[in-house]
């Protein structure tokens, strides 16, 4: 396969204001004009990110590892064109799905005929598309008996199977995928993981959040370990996690004392 | 450019469509008449709104049917009331989604604004039924309406556009403007007529676009008069104003949305 530039990430950064939530009203506006300096301490601001550069090729299966906080969920979304960064840019070449958070915008009082549609359009998904591959959602999900059924009278688990079954039926040119997603029951869970596995192994371009680096080891081609904000190193999946491995035993030997 | 925004428009229409539906399915779900209300309940409102001008105010407008003068008002003030309200909280309501999945934002205020005015639409239906039972005889020139209609979802999607920025960062401006919008009831035409008001603020008085659509409408429908040129421009000019002006706004400030979840 030809390698070509998938994704572009240019000197990312970004910025999060971390006292925003108390300029939220009029009164704190208000006492804030009389105290400027109580203002100033307000905007007390967070890089999630700082200058981050790399480039993803097609096929590529990109792991990001880093403790919580890291950045790579915000790295995630810039990527999904959730967030825009603060400085410098991303370039993509190529549709995304992103499976970070599924069932967004399924409303639970229409049915489950009726989210398919909405939660595709949401999706970016389009009509004939959804036409098209109605039946194998439903098929997948095993909701036939409920088709017609509110959404709010589902089990979460049948949620789950809903929205997992409709964020799947695309073959995308960029996955990313935050956690192995096994929903539902024992049968489910490893149906839907190995539909997982089908599709990041199946050649498109992935990016692949996990704190599981057996899964990682297992299936990426190149690891970002992030920390802070910062690449912390970039290469080879077998040397980073190890590198990872020992630096997360001797962080927590010095917290626990061990 | 503007291929590109006839792309993302083409490409997001079933979104808008999807969203316009699923508020139609949830506002009449659990109803046991469902869609009838759509037009059973601006009948009603017009039936009460009648028996209390008519009857206890006393209200009336020389040489027309008061009846027909007030609906023509309440029709295009509920309309950019109600909308102009969904769209300033379509943004805030949908943080959860927006903080994760990609499209474009404006669709939630756009939906908002097209869900309204299909309700719109419906209303036009007992309007009408008002206009030819209180004997108002109809002219060719209604033809001339969809013009102020245009102008009028112009305006409010402005509005909403508008509103809806300013919500994310102020929330305190779903209080304020119930207020804004309780004032900017009595202060519109919509009740009384503008004849009523002293001369020297009349300018004032129709300065404000809601009076000019309001007027427009009456024209044709009560005076059976084409519109001057005066009020084509009005209505246009504040409807284009006020959308590019939201517009602007919108697309500054979008990307500052989520900080604010």
């Amino acid at each position: 396969m030809k390698k070509e530039t998938m994704i572009k990430i240019n000197d990312v950064s970004m910025r999060f204001n971390l006292g925003i939530e108390k300029e939220f009203s009029l009164k704190q506006w208000f006492v804030n004009i009389f105290n400027p300096r109580k203002f100033k301490k307000e905007k007390q601001e967070f890089w999630a990110l700082k200058n981050i550069n790399f480039e993803i090729k097609t096929g590529e299966v990109i792991g990001f590892i880093g403790s919580n906080g890291a950045g790579k969920s915000t790295l995630l979304k810039i990527v999904a064109g959730v967030m825009k960064p603060t400085k410098g840019s991303i370039e993509t070449y190529g549709n995304i799905c992103p499976m970070i958070e599924l069932g967004a915008g399924f409303d639970m009082q229409l049915t489950a005929r009726e989210n398919i549609y909405l939660n595709g359009a949401i999706l970016g998904y389009s009509k004939d598309l959804l036409d098209s591959k109605f039946d194998e959602i439903i098929a997948f999900s095993e909701l036939e008996e409920f088709l017609d059924v509110p959404v709010q009278n589902f089990s979460s688990g049948m949620i789950a199977r809903l929205a997992f079954s409709i964020a799947t039926i695309v073959d995308p040119e960029i996955l990313i995928v935050d956690e192995i997603l096994a929903v539902g029951d024992i049968a489910f869970q490893a149906k839907s993981e190995a539909k997982m596995m089908e599709m990041i192994t199946g050649g498109t371009t992935v990016l692949y959040v996990s704190h599981s680096l057996e899964a990682i080891k297992k299936l990426c081609s190149k690891v970002v370990w992030l920390e802070k904000g910062n690449i912390k190193e970039i290469g080879n999946t077998k040397d980073i996690c190890d590198k990872y491995e020992n630096y997360t035993i001797k962080h927590m030997a010095g917290n626990y004392d061990i | 450019m503007i291929q590109k925004i006839l792309y993302n428009f083409k490409k997001y229409k079933f979104l808008l469509q999807q969203l316009v539906s699923r508020d139609f399915k949830v506002k009449y779900k659990r109803s046991v008449l469902g869609i009838l209300w759509s037009l059973l309940y601006p009948i009603l409102m017009m039936a009460v709104l009648a028996i209390v001008f008519t009857n206890v105010f006393k209200f009336s407008t020389p040489g027309v049917n008061y009846l027909v003068y007030l609906i023509i008002g309440l029709v295009i003030f509920n309309y950019f009331s109600e909308a102009s309200n969904l769209a300033m909280s379509s943004i805030v309501s949908n943080f959860s989604l927006i903080n994760k999945v990609y499209m474009p934002k404006y669709v939630f205020p756009l939906s908002k604004c097209l869900f309204v005015g299909i309700n719109f639409l419906l209303t036009l239906i007992p309007l009408y039924v008002v206009i030819i039972v209180s004997g108002t005889e109809l002219n060719i020139y209604h033809l001339l309406l969809p013009y102020v209609f245009i102008c009028l979802f112009m305006f409010t999607l402005g509005m909403g556009l508008l509103l809806a920025t300013i919500s994310v960062f102020l929330r305190d401006m779903f209080y304020i403007y119930g207020i804004i919008q309780t004032m900017w009831l009595y202060l519109t035409p919509v009740m009384y007529d503008i004849s009523m008001i002293p001369e020297n603020f009349q300018t004032l008085f129709k300065l404000n676009p809601l009076y000019q659509f309001i007027n427009f409408a009456r024209s044709i429908i009560l005076y059976k008069n084409i519109p001057t040129i005066g009020q084509w421009a009005g209505c246009g000019v504040s409807a284009v104003v006020v959308l590019i002006f939201g517009i602007y706004i919108f697309r500054k400030k979008q990307d500052k949305f989520i900080y604010y979840v």
